[in-house]
């Protein structure tokens, strides 16, 4: 294997390349901040980021079976609101989580049935659910005093630390462990899988893809609302508005871990990293002393550079990996089909 | 919509039914109808023709939007960052008139801007190859945080002048008329007239349903759906225009979350995600279908907080209903209807 294959093969590594640009930055944070790489202030990164690693994990679930989630934003809102009002009522500490994780099954089973059972497009039942998620948390916030609880066991979901580390982000560490496992090292996962390369050819496999649909959607749900009774345990307090954006946020993470919007390819831990760059990236600047107006511009632009990098490293790759000038061929046809294998990788772009 | 009840008066009641049940986007008029008649049953104010100017006021917004987000559909794409457009538009309008720009040049401005984006989004999407859903979106998140820097926060105000009340609908030269529902008008009939007669149309449709079959058959693909991009930018700019007007200040929040029903009026109308298929007048019904469910929970009373749960719930509605006509239609392809119903039922 020549030097030029095993780079080749490096790059194709799914996922060195948001790793790679992740340590850069931290790196470039810490070195720019002293305060950056300081226990506090990492411990604030990872409690800060609970949340938004948790739906976009969800959300990767989603995106491999071919789908895609808009409502979870809400979901986390809702859930935390449900959460909140039922432990400021006097419900029991675990039947406060379990009614805000129920929110969130409910909405990924509403999801989940009209898409997978009526067949209707995806993006777009997502996209009322998010509404009418969002709307019913404002109904919410403005009926009832959504004021927090006593600190305690629930608050202490978040503050109290297991050997320096807090609960919360032990939690989320337990349940992206567990999804990547469901994902990669189960026949549930391997069907996933092979829904989002090919619902036809799964369905003719034996996959009742409709059901597959179905579970994944209830997944991503459970996940969003368990990640909103976190974020409500963290802030102790629901205000209209809240969650709103962690869907493309969520997305956006995902993507930046290379998970195809198109299905069949991606994984859990990449798309953490890409979560915890984003929070990393806006963390880091906000040390920085940069205007928090820049955010969304710095976000935006960081989607597209990272996509478009990872598109050119991939083609980068394939180029590599062609097998050079076949010895049998004269020269004068090696060169032409040389020019047309550089044409070649830029066809699927279309898709 | 009126011809079709009149045309077929000699048929069965069901024969009629099928026929509406069946029809693209019948459900959804189907449902502002009946919405219509229990809100004119229900309130004396709804049915008035002040009541449904005022309907017509409000709705232009999203039409436009809508009419730029059924040609970037019809093209297969989707653009998410048309409610940031149409904000950053709005600025660029404001700040013009304040920098002592004439009128007729901060709206130039303000549809170069759209225009602009719109060719960035498409250049995003068929150079370097974005997927649609990414590049719009970063650029929803770029647009608005250009308004964020640009306004530091604090609206634009104090760019008002009398021609420009009037351009934005706020004085009424023309009786019930404004300017904005002309202008709206003459944006669905432009956008009609191009999807249905121009060479771009039918590419766009034809790059819609089968993007490989229309590049063999020698159609610029990638130009296409620049264009589509270009154009739902203009919108944006277009109603950035009429919306600075409308509400007299750019605050950087304006026109965060247009995007969302720009596309729900979009798919309420009948365009598909999956591309090849919208109509203008379906921007127009699904604008509408938006709008009178917001007038009609105003007018009964409903608390405003409730707004976001309509609209979703309606649109839920819109394509479930959409859904289930078009399995009754699959169904009815399948097995052909036995003549002998329907001759009983016109003999009898």
């Amino acid at each position: 294997m020549s030097a030029r294959d095993r780079l080749a093969r490096a790059l194709m590594v799914e996922g060195a390349v948001v790793a790679v640009v992740f340590v850069v930055i931290v790196v470039f944070f810490a070195a720019s901040s002293p305060v950056f790489l300081t226990a506090g202030s990492l411990r604030d990164l990872f409690v800060e980021s609970v949340p938004i690693i948790l739906v976009a994990a969800g959300m990767t679930c989603v995106l491999v079976v071919g789908g895609i989630d808009l409502s979870v934003g809400s979901v986390v809102g809702l859930s935390a609101a449900t959460t909140l009002l039922s432990l400021q009522n006097g419900l029991p500490l675990l039947v406060g989580i379990l009614i805000g994780v129920g929110t969130g099954v409910l909405v990924g089973f509403i999801n989940g049935a009209i898409i997978a059972g009526l067949q209707v497009n995806d993006f777009i039942v997502t996209l009322a659910t998010l509404s009418i998620g969002a709307g019913a948390l404002q109904v919410l916030a403005t009926n009832t005093q959504l004021t927090g609880v006593e600190p305690g066991a629930f608050t202490g979901l978040t503050s109290n630390s297991i050997l320096g580390i807090p609960q919360s982000v032990l939690i989320a560490a337990v349940v992206i462990g567990v999804l990547e496992f469901v994902l990669v090292a189960t026949s549930f996962g391997r069907t996933i899988y092979a829904a989002g390369i090919n619902g036809r050819a799964a369905h003719l496999a034996g996959v009742s893809v409709r059901r597959l649909r179905l579970q994944v959607y209830l997944l991503s749900g459970s996940v969003a609302g368990f990640a909103g009774v976190l974020l409500a345990s963290h802030l102790n307090s629901v205000q209209p508005g809240l969650g709103s954006g962690y869907e493309l946020t969520a997305i956006a993470a995902a993507v930046l871990g290379g998970v195809s919007l198109a299905g069949g390819r991606g994984s859990v831990w990449r798309a953490v990293l890409g979560a915890l760059f984003l929070v990393t990236l806006s963390q880091g600047l906000q040390l920085l002393g940069v205007d928090p107006l820049w955010f969304a511009i710095v976000t935006g632009a960081s989607i597209v550079a990272a996509v478009a990098f990872d598109r050119a490293i991939q083609r980068l790759a394939g180029s590599l990996l062609q097998p050079r000038k076949p010895p049998t061929r004269p020269p004068a046809d090696g060169d032409e089909s040389e020019a047309s294998r550089a044409e070649a990788p830029s066809l699927p772009t279309q898709a | 919509m009126a011809d079709m009840a009149t045309a077929r008066a000699t048929v069965s009641p069901r024969q009629v039914l099928q026929a509406v049940v069946t029809r693209p986007s019948a459900g959804v008029l189907l449902l502002l109808v009946v919405l219509c008649v229990v809100m004119s049953v229900v309130s004396s104010s709804f049915l008035t023709v002040d009541n449904w100017f005022n309907i017509a006021n409000q709705m232009v917004f999203v039409l436009l939007l809508a009419l730029g987000m059924t040609i970037v559909l019809i093209v297969g794409g989707i653009d998410l960052s048309v409610g940031s457009v149409m904000g950053l538009s709005a600025g660029v309008v404001a700040y013009s008139l304040n920098f002592g720009f004439t009128l007729a040049s901060a709206f130039f401005f303000a549809l170069l801007c759209g225009a602009f984006i719109g060719l960035i989004n498409g250049l995003m999407i068929t150079k370097v190859g974005l997927p649609d859903f990414i590049a719009t979106l970063a650029m929803l998140g770029v647009a608005r945080g250009l308004l964020f820097l640009w306004t530091n926060g604090v609206p634009f105000l104090g760019y008002m002048t009398p021609t420009y009340n009037t351009i934005a609908g706020l004085e009424r030269p023309f009786g019930y008329l404004t300017v904005p529902i002309i202008v709206a008008v003459a944006a669905v009939l432009a956008v009609a007239a191009v999807l249905k007669f121009a060479p771009f149309g039918r590419h766009a449709y034809a790059t819609g349903s089968n993007v490989d079959a229309a590049r063999l058959s020698g159609i610029s693909v990638a130009r296409v759906r620049i264009l589509a991009y270009v154009i739902s930018g203009l919108m944006a700019g277009l109603a950035g225009i009429l919306i600075a007007g409308r509400t007299t200040t750019v605050a950087p929040t304006t026109g965060v979350g247009y995007e969302v029903q720009a596309i729900a009026a979009a798919v309420i109308g009948g365009a598909a995600l999956a591309g090849g298929r919208g109509r203008a007048i379906g921007a127009v019904i699904g604008a509408l279908t938006l709008t009178v469910t917001t007038n009609a929970i105003n007018i009964a009373g409903v608390s405003g907080t409730w707004q976001l749960v309509v609209t979703g719930s309606v649109l839920l509605f819109a394509v479930v209903l959409d859904r289930v006509s078009e399995m009754l239609r699959e169904r009815s392809r399948h097995i052909p209807p036995p003549p002998v119903p329907a001759h009983a039922a016109a003999t009898a």
